[in-house]
């Protein structure tokens, strides 16, 4: 298993645009993924839009990812870059 | 007056936010009544458990195959940008607990489809409803959208189909939802009234790339207008009419009608030249404020871009700034959308009543404070990242940058050393950039307009933002309904203004232009012309009808007209002397004009 703590910097927080590349990414790998919010505890599965949805992790929210199976490496690195990469929000708002 | 008279009173009058101009006259369909649906719960035999669930799923795979449609027709039709939101909607059909959760609903508590679909997702929007965020908040309305989707497929009728209008209607809700919008017969939407939104919400930024009237941010239009209502929109007013009388639906008619015969359909003469009669050419260029609507300049013949308001790449994402590379990316689509004609970026236009950045307080009268080229030169580093931005993408077209509220001519030397220095860094650092970038400056104070042979002999050009500049000579805040009524674009003060400045550029031999909603009004646009301004810039939609003006005037007799205006003490006597002489002049397009300011 793999666990990485992240911070959602992006503006909106996980919003439906951003849970949604999130958990198409999180589709892309065997591994399970699971997202855990520090602010109340909730987990999440991270290859259900909902689930991630009720997570409603704003901005600042600080989660621990797991990771388990067998890219579950990969699986953390790249879920981790995209958070990070606040989910190439900014080219994609319909708004320059 | 209690609400539910207005729900039946006549003439009821909502302003908002005018988000793109066109008048329409028509009958309300409330879109949000779309998913009201009856719905009943439905006990079921185990037997007929298995037949809800084979319901359920072939719901929810017809409800993906449409999305899937709608995603791509949306991308196609307004830009990929606009379709994300679908894949959210998609991916929540798609969503596996959430298919679970539904046929467990129906296993262990024997219901019907419909009535699984609306507890469940009920369940997990009320959760959403109790997030601290308001923005997350808001998104219970996404689940919304997916449930009433469900549903309207569960009951196997759509009262409303939306690709199959039968008639002409003018969608009123509470927000238009770019899934709604994907799916709208645009042949037959006159125009969009709503709750919420301003000039940037969806709905706006949609309805301006179509060319269809729309005003968003009513607040509560909703709550007044049921389907089937009479109702007449002013998009370039922010103006609407619910339930209109007789007078009133005839004289918007009338308005129409003329619009749309000066409008002429968009895509019918582009190419046609804004020349006047006597043959003279005036130049019509658009201001821009957002990606989409880019791709409306050659549909609408616009000539380039007079104001880029670069500001708006900001709304989404502040307090971040926008890197250097992803400006970058937007000037350089700017520079090869337009070519030749080129583009005016006005470098960042922040604060005051715009939008702040973090570590600036809040002032007492941000119309006066510290805002933009005031800004700029406070936090260099932003300025410096936009210029290399620019430089950068001037490889790509011909690009040239305005300075906005400008208003010293220190202003103007130290915005330009900070340019050569940017330059001269780039050429150091071997970064490749266009160096020839010519510099404007924004003339919207009235001490740059007194000042303009100064300015314009060490600017490149000179361009007057008519909004700001009348807000500031005539000491009015247009968005304060208790003095609206003294922002008068013809007082004048704001006549022998513009007059003196095109006697600078004249004498001084430099390029002026001018943005502004001036521009945009053809009355005013006319007028303009005839003070001698040759370049306007507009709002994109509205190119159509200010060139079918021009090109029904004569120059000469417009500028004798305005030489008489200028001899007169107020407003209202220029704006009868217009409304009087240009539907002489003009017959074809100014017959009948409102005389009414």
């Amino acid at each position: 298993m793999q666990e990485r703590i992240v911070t959602i910097t992006n503006r909106l927080g996980l919003h439906a645009r951003a849970a949604a590349r999130l958990v198409r990414r999180a589709g892309q790998f065997t591994s399970d993924v699971e997202l855990v919010s520090e602010d109340t505890g909730e987990t999440a599965d991270g290859k259900s839009i909902l689930s991630v949805l009720l997570l409603a992790a704003s901005r600042g929210t600080r989660l621990t990812l797991r990771t388990t199976g067998e890219d579950e490496e990969r699986a953390a690195d790249e879920i981790v870059e995209l958070i990070e990469q606040k989910f190439g929000e900014e080219v994609s708002d319909g708004v320059f | 007056m209690g609400s539910s008279s207005l729900t039946r009173s006549r003439d009821v009058k909502l302003r908002g936010i005018a988000a793109s101009p066109g008048v329409a006259v028509g009958r309300v369909l409330r879109l949000d009544e779309r998913g009201r649906h009856q719905f009943y719960y439905i006990g079921v035999s185990t037997a007929q458990v298995r037949m809800e669930i084979r319901r359920l799923r072939e719901a929810l795979e017809e409800g993906r195959a449409r999305l899937r449609e709608f995603k791509v027709r949306l991308a196609r039709e307004l830009g990929y940008e606009h379709s994300f939101i679908l894949d959210a909607h998609l991916l929540m059909l798609e969503d596996e607990r959430l298919v679970a959760e539904l046929e467990h609903d129906i296993r262990t508590r024997r219901v019907n489809a419909e009535w699984a679909v609306r507890a469940v997702t009920d369940r997990a929007i009320e959760a959403y409803k109790n997030v601290s965020d308001p923005y997350l908040r808001e998104r219970a309305s996404d689940l919304e959208d997916v449930a009433t989707r469900l549903l309207t497929i569960l009951s196997g009728k759509d009262e409303f189909e939306l690709s199959k209008l039968d008639q002409d209607v003018i969608i009123v809700a509470k927000n238009i939802w770019p899934s709604t919008v994907a799916e709208l017969d645009f042949n037959h939407v006159l125009g969009f009234a709503t709750n919420s939104g301003g000039l940037t919400s969806h709905t706006a930024i949609i309805a301006r790339a179509l060319g269809i009237p729309a005003v968003v941010g009513l607040r509560e239009v909703t709550r007044y207008a049921k389907t089937g209502n009479a109702i007449v929109i002013d998009g370039a007013e922010g103006e609407i009419i619910l339930r209109p009388t007789r007078s009133v639906v005839k004289d918007y008619s009338l308005k129409r009608a003329r619009d749309e015969k000066r409008r002429a359909r968009p895509q019918t003469e582009p190419a046609s030249a804004a020349e006047t009669l006597d043959g003279v050419r005036i130049t019509l260029r658009a201001n821009v404020e957002l990606s989409t609507e880019i791709e409306s300049l050659a549909r609408f013949g616009a000539e380039g871009i007079g104001l880029y308001r670069s500001e708006f790449m900001f709304l989404n994402r502040l307090p971040e700034l926008p890197s250097e590379d992803e400006q970058y990316a937007v000037y350089r689509k700017l520079a090869e959308a337009t070519g030749e004609a080129g583009a005016n970026i006005r470098v960042f236009d922040l604060g005051g009543d715009k939008l702040t950045l973090e570590g600036f307080e809040q002032e007492n009268n941000p119309a006066l404070g510290l805002r933009a080229i005031r800004l700029s030169l406070k936090v260099e580093h932003i300025f410096r990242t936009q210029l290399r931005a620019v430089l950068r993408a001037n490889l790509h077209g011909r690009l040239r940058v305005v300075l906005p509220l400008i208003s010293t001519i220190t202003e103007l030397r130290d915005a330009k050393r900070i340019i050569a220095e940017v330059k001269q860094e780039m050429a150091e650092a071997g970064v490749d950039h266009n160096a020839a970038l010519p510099i404007g400056v924004m003339i919207e104070v009235p001490a740059a307009a007194m000042m303009a042979d100064l300015f314009a002999r060490e600017a490149d050009f000179l361009s007057i933002g008519t909004n700001d500049l009348i807000q500031y000579i005539l000491a009015v805040d247009r968005a304060n309904e208790n003095v609206a009524h003294l922002y008068q674009p013809f007082h004048p003060a704001v006549l022998r203004t513009l007059a003196h400045l095109v006697r600078v550029a004249e004498t001084e031999q430099v390029q002026l232009e001018l943005c502004g909603e001036m521009a945009a009004d053809p009355l005013q646009a006319i007028a303009l012309i005839g003070l001698g301004i040759r370049t306007l810039s507009l709002v994109p939609a509205s190119i159509p009808l200010v060139k079918n003006a021009i090109r029904s005037v004569e120059l000469e007799r417009v500028r004798s007209m305005m030489q008489e205006a200028m001899k007169l003490p107020s407003a209202s006597e220029v704006e009868e002397l217009l409304a009087r002489e240009l539907p002489r002049q003009a017959p074809r397009f100014f017959a009948a004009w409102p005389s009414q300011p």
